[in-house]
Parts: structure tokens; C-alpha cells; sequence
């Protein structure tokens, strides 16, 4: 009796026991044969994980804490870089100097008569900055440069040259940061049209570093070619009217009541060295009182 | 020198030239040409099939990790890598590797190597710029791409190969 009943469960066990042990050696011996294919099916769907992961983020975590190492690498080659560029970057700096020499004067010429410069509302501040790497000729472009969180980066701020608006910065790292250039297929921007006053989103699909499409413009709007386009004041992210571009192209194509032109950007992605990161002073405020009246 | 001190220089020496200078290179906005998938061509030819993989895929992930778009070329190499057992049989026919350690262009002629890379260009190019616009929408740019991209690319390969030619007959014997 007792004999039975110690044997039954034991060898029921132990058919299980070997039935597993051989489906186990021939999934074992299946993933040997196959381990070539195998592993590069695994290898590929990492591969497309990841991409649509960085995708799918609006902010592409492109600069991290490892990859300080990646800037570092960038800004010794761009350090080489430099020594070509000397001429052009001291004629677009003095160009700069000679503007601000110019909004300097008219703004001393004010001062004595309608307003106090010291309590002029600055909320804006300008971080210089280098590009040490950036690229224009993919589908989803980057710019790094060598100011990060302890020079008082953080994201979603916007950059600019001195030309015009580049972007807005995507990820910090402690000495470098990332941005999302103009170049970007996510990149969207507000923008308003100097003389009209209308606004616009600009986008960027056309493949060419030059030019980026304003979308969104009524059908009754009357732009001419060489119009200037300015970033527009309902941003957070860049002060009203710094200079985007020209209008190259003033209807490009037309869905419904609304339009699609061509702009020329007054940036030059190829040639770009020197950039100011745009510091809002006042977005903890905008931020605070924007996520209140979010709650109900 | 060591074999595989000599593979190491090479990865970095071309993730180095890819980033910092090929990258950089602008022939219109349709072109981007590559010069990195030279290492996977360059590797054993009966290298086992895992470690080709992970070479092609660590390459791949080296130069994501500069350009910001992490799995984009590293699924390209991965593909490339994978399917050059097929491209090297495909390529020559009858011809056997006996005593050929290494693709080298002291002992396979240049058309050989020009339909080896060619292929091998063409498999990783196709995949990488439609991993890159990630849909068919622009399915004609992704192919303009691939056709203005891949001459390039070869011709740089084949460039690479004759300049370090001469150099190598010594290091690689």
C-alpha cells in the first residue's frame, strides 16, 4: 500500500521530468542551428525598438551623463574646425558688435528722455555658446554645444545666431547640451509675418538646409516673395520678433481655407558657430500658472 | 602587428573619420555618404556568424551614439553584417578563399571588390534610409536618397581600399 503510492507519483514525475529535459535539448539544439538567424532577428528588433522609442519622445535623449564623453569628442574636432573659420566668424561677430553698437545708441538717446534703462523689464537672458557638432543632412537634425546644466542650460529653451532662430534645446548634460534644430521633422515653431501681422507654424519637410514651409496661413492672406518672417509672442520659448526668415515661395500648396509657403531661413545651418541659448526668466511662472489652470 | 589590435584601431579610426569628417561632408541634401561599413567588409571572411552580428550592431551603435539616433545605423550594420556570408557567395561564384585570411585587395582583384562592396553599400544604405524616414510616405526621397548616397559611398570605400593598400601588405601578412 504504502510501497504504490510512494511509486506512482514518483515515476509520473519523472516522465515529465525527461519529456521536459528533451523538449528543452531540442529547443537548445533549434537555437544553435539557428543561432545566426536567431540572433540577428534579436539584434535588428533592438535596433528598431530603439529608434521608434526615440521617435515616439518628442525630446530625443541624445546627450546624457555617458555621453559627455561624445561631446568631448565632437568639440576636439571642431576645435580643428575652428582655425578655417577664423575669418568668417570675426566678420559675423563685428557684424553683431557693429548692431548692438547701434541698438546701444538709440537705446541712450531714450533713456535720458522716456524711461529708465534699470527699470526696463529684461526677462530675456543670452547664454553664448559654441556648436560643436551639427549636422544638416539627415531626415531629423541635432546641434551640440559645449554649455550644459552648470552654465544654466535646461531644456525647451530656444537658441538663436545671431542671424536668426536655430532651435530649441532638447537635452542637457552637465558641460553640453542637445538641440533640436530647425532641421527636425518635429520641429514646430509660431511665427508671424511682419507686414501682414498673420500668423503661421513653421515646419521643416523639404529636405533642404535652406528652407523650412510656414503652414497654417489663411487663403486671404497676401504675401510677396522677400517678406519677413518673425518668431510670433505667443512662445514662451523665444521673444517676440527675433528674425526667422524670408518668404521664398508664398504659396506652395493649399488645403482648404489655409496655406503653405516656402520660407528662406535667415540662419545658415551649414556655417553655423556661434549661438546664444535664450533664457526666460520668467518661465517657473508661466510654467506654475500654466500647469494651474490646467487642474480644475 | 597584432591582428586584433589591428581591428581596434580601424573601429575607432573609422567611427572617428565617419563623425568628425564624413558626416560633414554636404553634396546637396540627398547624399550621406558612409565609410564605417568599410570595417565589417574588412573582418575575416570565416569569421563566426555571432561575432559578425555583434560587430556589425556595436559599430552601428558606436556611430548612433554621435549622431543622436540610437538604433538607426546600428540596424543597418546588423542587416549588412548579416547578410555578407550570402553577398561574399554571390559575389564569387566558384572562386574559393583557401588561404585568404582577410578581403584584401593584394589577393582578389578590384572587380571583385567593387561588386563585394557595391552590394554590401546597396543592403546597408536601403535599410538605413528607411529605418531613417521610419514610414513609406516619402518612399521617392528615400529612394533618391539611396541612389545619389550609395555611388558615394562606394567610391569612398574603394578609395580607402587603394590608399591603405600598399600600407597593409606589410601589417596584414
Amino acid at each position: 500500500m504504502l510501497n504504490v503510492e510512494c511509486r506512482v507519483p514518483h515515476s509520473a514525475f519523472y516522465i515529465q521530468h525527461s519529456e521536459l529535459k528533451t523538449s528543452m535539448y531540442n529547443l537548445w539544439r533549434f537555437i544553435l542551428k539557428h543561432h545566426f538567424i536567431i540572433l540577428f532577428l534579436l539584434l535588428e528588433v533592438i535596433s528598431v525598438l530603439l529608434l521608434a522609442r526615440s521617435q515616439n519622445f518628442h525630446r530625443n535623449r541624445v546627450v546624457n551623463t555617458t555621453n559627455d564623453a561624445v561631446g568631448k569628442v565632437y568639440e576636439w574636432g571642431s576645435e580643428v574646425g575652428n582655425y578655417f573659420r577664423l575669418s568668417k566668424t570675426n566678420r559675423q561677430l563685428a557684424e553683431e558688435n557693429a548692431w548692438l553698437r547701434e541698438q546701444l545708441a538709440i537705446i541712450n538717446d531714450t533713456t535720458t528722455s522716456y524711461f529708465d534703462i534699470n527699470n526696463c523689464d529684461t526677462i530675456y537672458e543670452y547664454i553664448p555658446a559654441q556648436v560643436v557638432n551639427n549636422s544638416i543632412g539627415q531626415a531629423n537634425n541635432y546641434i551640440i554645444i559645449n554649455k550644459g546644466k552648470v552654465d544654466g542650460i535646461e531644456r525647451d529653451m530656444g537658441v538663436m545666431s545671431s542671424d536668426g532662430i536655430v532651435g530649441v534645446v532638447a537635452d542637457v548634460s552637465r558641460h553640453y547640451a542637445s538641440i533640436i534644430s530647425l532641421l527636425h521633422s518635429n520641429s514646430m515653431v509660431g511665427v508671424r509675418f511682419k507686414d501682414s501681422q498673420e500668423l503661421g507654424v513653421l515646419k521643416w519637410e523639404t529636405n533642404n538646409y535652406r528652407y523650412g514651409m510656414v503652414e497654417d496661413i489663411p487663403t486671404h492672406v497676401v504675401l510677396h516673395r522677400g517678406d519677413t518672417v518673425l518668431t510670433s509672442s505667443y512662445s514662451f520659448i523665444f521673444p517676440e520678433d527675433l528674425m526667422v526668415g524670408t518668404v521664398e515661395d508664398p504659396n506652395v500648396k493649399s488645403s482648404g481655407a489655409l496655406n503653405t509657403s516656402k520660407i528662406r531661413f535667415a540662419t545658415d545651418f551649414a556655417t553655423l558657430r556661434h549661438v546664444y541659448v535664450i533664457r526666460n526668466m520668467h518661465k517657473p511662472e508661466l510654467d506654475s500658472l500654466k500647469a494651474n489652470s490646467k487642474q480644475p | 602587428m597584432n591582428k586584433t589590435a589591428l581591428q581596434i584601431i580601424r573601429f575607432v579610426a573609422l567611427v572617428l573619420l565617419q563623425v568628425l569628417v564624413i558626416n560633414h561632408i554636404r553634396l546637396g541634401g540627398y547624399v550621406h555618404p558612409c565609410i564605417y561599413p568599410l570595417f565589417i567588409l574588412l573582418l575575416p571572411i570565416y569569421i563566426p556568424g555571432w561575432q559578425l552580428l555583434l560587430l556589425g550592431f556595436g559599430l552601428g551603435l558606436s556611430i548612433d551614439l554621435f549622431t543622436g539616433t540610437p538604433g538607426l545605423h546600428a540596424g543597418a550594420t546588423t542587416l549588412m553584417a548579416f547578410c555578407r556570408p550570402r553577398i561574399i557567395k554571390l559575389v564569387s561564384g566558384t572562386q574559393k578563399f583557401e588561404n585568404i585570411h582577410e578581403p584584401n585587395l593584394n589577393q582578389l582583384d578590384g572587380m571583385w571588390f567593387f561588386r563585394y562592396v557595391f552590394c554590401m553599400i546597396l543592403v546597408h544604405h536601403f535599410w538605413l534610409f528607411l529605418l531613417e524616414s521610419f514610414s513609406f510616405h516619402l518612399i521617392g526621397q528615400v529612394l533618391l536618397r539611396i541612389l545619389m548616397s550609395v555611388p558615394v559611398s562606394v567610391f569612398l570605400i574603394m578609395m580607402a581600399l587603394y590608399i591603405f593598400k600598399s600600407n597593409k601588405k606589410g601589417e596584414m601578412r
